[in-house]
C-alpha cells in the first residue's frame, strides 16, 4: 500500500471544518450566555437614577449591550480553556493530525468563533434597545448617535476584545494541561493577587498591575492602534501555546 | 522491506521502565501479533509507533521516519483500541463521514456495509454504545481507513464470541484484498493465531522472541508421565514450564531441540509426548513463576 502525501494547510482546513461540526455545543452555550446577559440587561445597565421634586418625578435608565459583551468575553475565555482539555485534544488524534495542525485548527476555530460571538453580542445590544422600545413604557427614548462607521468600529473592537480573551484562555488551558500545579499558581495570581492588593492601605490599595494592563488595551481611542495591539498580543499568546504543546504526549 | 525498525528502544514513565532496550523489525504487508501479559508494555510500544508517546531513548523508524509528531505518518497510520476518542456531538454515521475526509484510502462502502451487518443505528452517539458495540465501531473505522499501518490494540475487548470471529474474518478478507502492515495486540492468542504470520512476544518491556507462527508451533513439546521418570529424563534440558498433578504425574514443557534418539527414549520409558499450542506456550514463556497460580495457594 503506497503512502499518502499530506500538506499541513490542507489538514488544518479539514480539522477546522470538522471542529465546526464537532464543537457545535460551544455555540449553543454562547447563545445561552447571551440570552441570560440580555435578560439581566433589561433592568437597565448602569447609571439609573431617579429624582423627584414637588409635583413630578424623573427616572432615567440606560441600556447598552456592554453586559452581553462582557459575558461573551468570559464565555470565550472558558471555551478556549475547554478545547485544550484532554477529551478535546485526544479527539484530534483519532484522525490525522500532529500537534502543529491541531493547534492551528484550534486557533482558527477560536478566531472564527470570536468573530461570530463578537457580531452576535453587538447585535444583541441593538436587540436590547429594540425590546426596550417595543415593550417598555418609556416617555422619552434618547439613543446615542449611530452611524454605519460607529457600528463598524464597535464591531471590530468587540471582536478584538473577545479574541483577546479567547487567546488568553487558550494559553491558560495549555498551561493547566502542562501541570496541575500551574492551575493553583494561576488562580493565586489572577484571583488572589487582586484581593490581596486591594485589602491594604496606602500603596497597596489597588491591583495596580492589572489596572495598568487593562488600561493598555482599554484606554486606546484609535481603532487601528487597538487592533494592532490586540493582534500582536494574540499572536504572542497563541505562539507561546504552540511552543508549549508541541512536545506534549497524548493518550497516556 | 522493513516498515518498522526498532533499535534499543526504551520508554520510562518516571522511574518505571515500560520498555527496555527493545529491538525488532516488522516487514511490510505482514500481520504481526504483539503478545505479552498485562503490563508487558504492549500498549506503550504501539502508542510510540502511532506517534502518541515520545520514546525515552533508542531508535524507532516507521517508513524511515520518526513517528512522534509526524503528520505524514499520522495520515498513514491508524491506532484502534477500545478507548478511541470521538467528539460526543456527532452521530456515529457522521463520525464515519468525518473519518472519510481525513483518510485518503477510506472505503465508505465497506464501512456502511459493516455498519449494516453489525446492525448499528446511524443516529446513535458513540458514547451511548455498549462496550462491545463501541469496540465493533472502532474496528470498522480501523478497517475502512485502509491505512498502510493499521494498529489494533486489544481490539476485541467486550465483543461477544460471534462478533470476535466476524472481526478476525473481516480483517483477514480485507487484508487479502488490500495488503497492508497490521499489528494486532492481544493476550488472547488462541483466537487470532490463524490469521497471524509473525509473533512478537514481549515480557517486562523486553523482547522475548519474534518468529513466524509455524516456528512457534514447533518451538516446544510437552512431556507427561510419572514424576520420577519425567524428572530423570529432563535433567540437562531447557525447561519452560512444569506442573505437578496428584497421583504423582507431572507435565513438563521443554524446548524442542531434541534428537530423534532422545524422543525414542522418552517413548520407551512410557512418557507421553504432545505438541504445545502457541497460546499456551506464550503463557508458559511469559510466566514469572514455574508453578503458576497453584503455587500461591499451595502453602502447607
Amino acid at each position: 500500500m503506497s503512502l499518502t502525501e499530506v500538506n499541513h494547510w490542507g489538514i488544518v482546513k479539514k480539522q477546522y471544518k470538522f471542529k465546526l461540526k464537532a464543537y457545535a455545543g460551544v455555540f449553543t452555550s454562547m447563545m445561552v450566555v447571551q440570552v441570560i446577559a440580555l435578560l439581566l440587561s433589561l433592568g437597565g445597565t448602569g447609571g439609573s437614577s431617579g429624582s423627584s421634586s414637588s409635583g413630578f418625578s424623573l427616572t432615567t435608565n440606560s441600556y447598552s449591550g456592554s453586559m452581553v459583551i462582557a459575558f461573551t468575553m468570559v464565555w470565550a475565555f472558558i471555551t478556549a480553556i475547554l478545547i485544550t482539555t484532554k477529551a478535546y485534544r485526544d479527539d484530534d488524534f483519532t484522525f490525522v493530525t500532529n500537534r502543529l495542525t491541531s493547534n492551528l485548527s484550534n486557533m482558527l476555530f477560536l478566531t472564527i468563533a470570536s468573530i461570530i460571538a463578537g457580531t452576535t453580542s453587538l447585535l444583541t445590544g441593538y436587540l436590547l434597545k429594540v425590546i426596550v422600545y417595543l415593550f417598555f413604557d418609556v416617555d422619552l427614548l434618547i439613543s446615542s448617535s449611530q452611524t454605519f462607521s460607529t457600528l463598524l468600529i464597535g464591531l471590530v473592537a468587540t471582536i478584538m476584545y473577545i479574541l483577546l480573551f479567547a487567546a488568553l484562555g487558550y494559553l491558560v488551558g495549555v498551561l493547566a494541561q502542562l501541570s496541575k500545579m500551574l492551575i493553583i499558581i494561576l488562580v493565586a495570581l489572577f484571583i488572589g493577587y487582586p484581593i490581596y492588593a486591594s485589602t491594604g492601605t496606602g500603596i497597596r490599595d489597588e491591583p495596580t498591575l492589572f489596572i495598568t494592563i487593562g488600561q493598555f488595551y482599554q484606554g486606546e481611542s484609535t481603532l487601528l492602534l487597538l487592533v494592532i495591539k490586540i493582534i500582536l498580543t494574540v499572536i504572542v499568546l497563541f505562539f507561546t501555546s504552540l511552543i508549549i504543546t508541541n512536545r506534549l504526549e497524548v493518550k497516556q | 522491506m522493513n516498515v518498522i525498525e526498532c533499535n534499543q528502544l526504551s520508554k520510562a514513565y518516571g522511574k518505571f521502565d515500560a520498555l527496555n532496550l527493545l529491538s525488532f523489525r516488522i516487514e511490510e504487508n505482514k500481520i504481526t501479533g504483539l503478545i505479552g501479559r498485562n503490563g508487558a508494555g504492549k500498549t506503550t510500544l504501539l502508542k510510540i509507533i502511532a506517534g502518541y508517546l515520545k520514546k525515552s531513548s533508542g531508535e524507532l523508524r516507521v517508513f524511515s521516519e520518526d513517528p512522534f509528531n509526524n503528520l505524514k505518518l499520522s495520515a498513514n497510520t491508524i491506532f484502534v483500541d477500545d478507548d478511541m476518542n470521538f467528539p460526543p456531538a456527532l452521530t456515529i454515521r457522521q463520525l464515519l463521514q468525518a473519518a472519510g475526509t481525513f483518510y485518503q484510502n477510506w472505503d465508505m462502502d465497506l464501512a456502511l456495509r459493516l455498519f449494516d451487518y453489525f446492525e448499528f443505528n446511524p443516529n446513535q452517539k458513540h458514547d451511548n454504545l455498549s462496550k462491545g458495540k463501541r469496540s465493533t465501531f472502532n474496528m470498522i473505522v480501523g478497517l475502512a481507513a485502509r491505512c498502510p499501518i493499521t494498529i489494533f490494540d486489544e481490539p476485541t475487548t467486550g465483543m461477544d464470541a460471534a462478533v470476535r470471529k466476524d472481526f478476525y474474518r473481516a480483517l483477514l478478507k480485507d487484508y487479502l484484498a488490500h495488503p497492508r502492515t497490521i499489528i494486532l495486540s492481544s493476550h488472547l492468542l488462541n483466537e487470532m493465531v490463524e490469521i497471524l504470520e509473525d509473533i512478537l512476544l514481549i515480557k517486562n518491556g523486553e523482547k522475548y522472541f519474534q518468529m513466524s507462527i509455524a516456528d512457534v508451533k514447533e518451538f516446544a513439546i510437552g512431556i507427561s508421565g510419572q514424576k520420577q521418570i519425567v524428572n530423570e529424563w529432563i535433567t540437562g534440558k531447557e525447561i519452560l514450564y512444569k506442573k505437578s498433578y496428584t497421583l504423582g504425574n507431572t507435565y513438563v514443557v521443554v524446548r524442542n531441540d531434541l534428537s530423534e534418539a532422545e524422543l525414542e527414549s522418552a517413548k520407551r520409558k512410557g512418557l507421553e509426548i504432545s505438541p504445545v499450542a502457541a497460546d499456551d506456550l506464550c503463557i508458559y514463556l511469559t510466566g514469572d513463576t514455574k508453578g503458576g497460580i497453584d503455587d500461591v495457594f499451595d502453602r502447607g
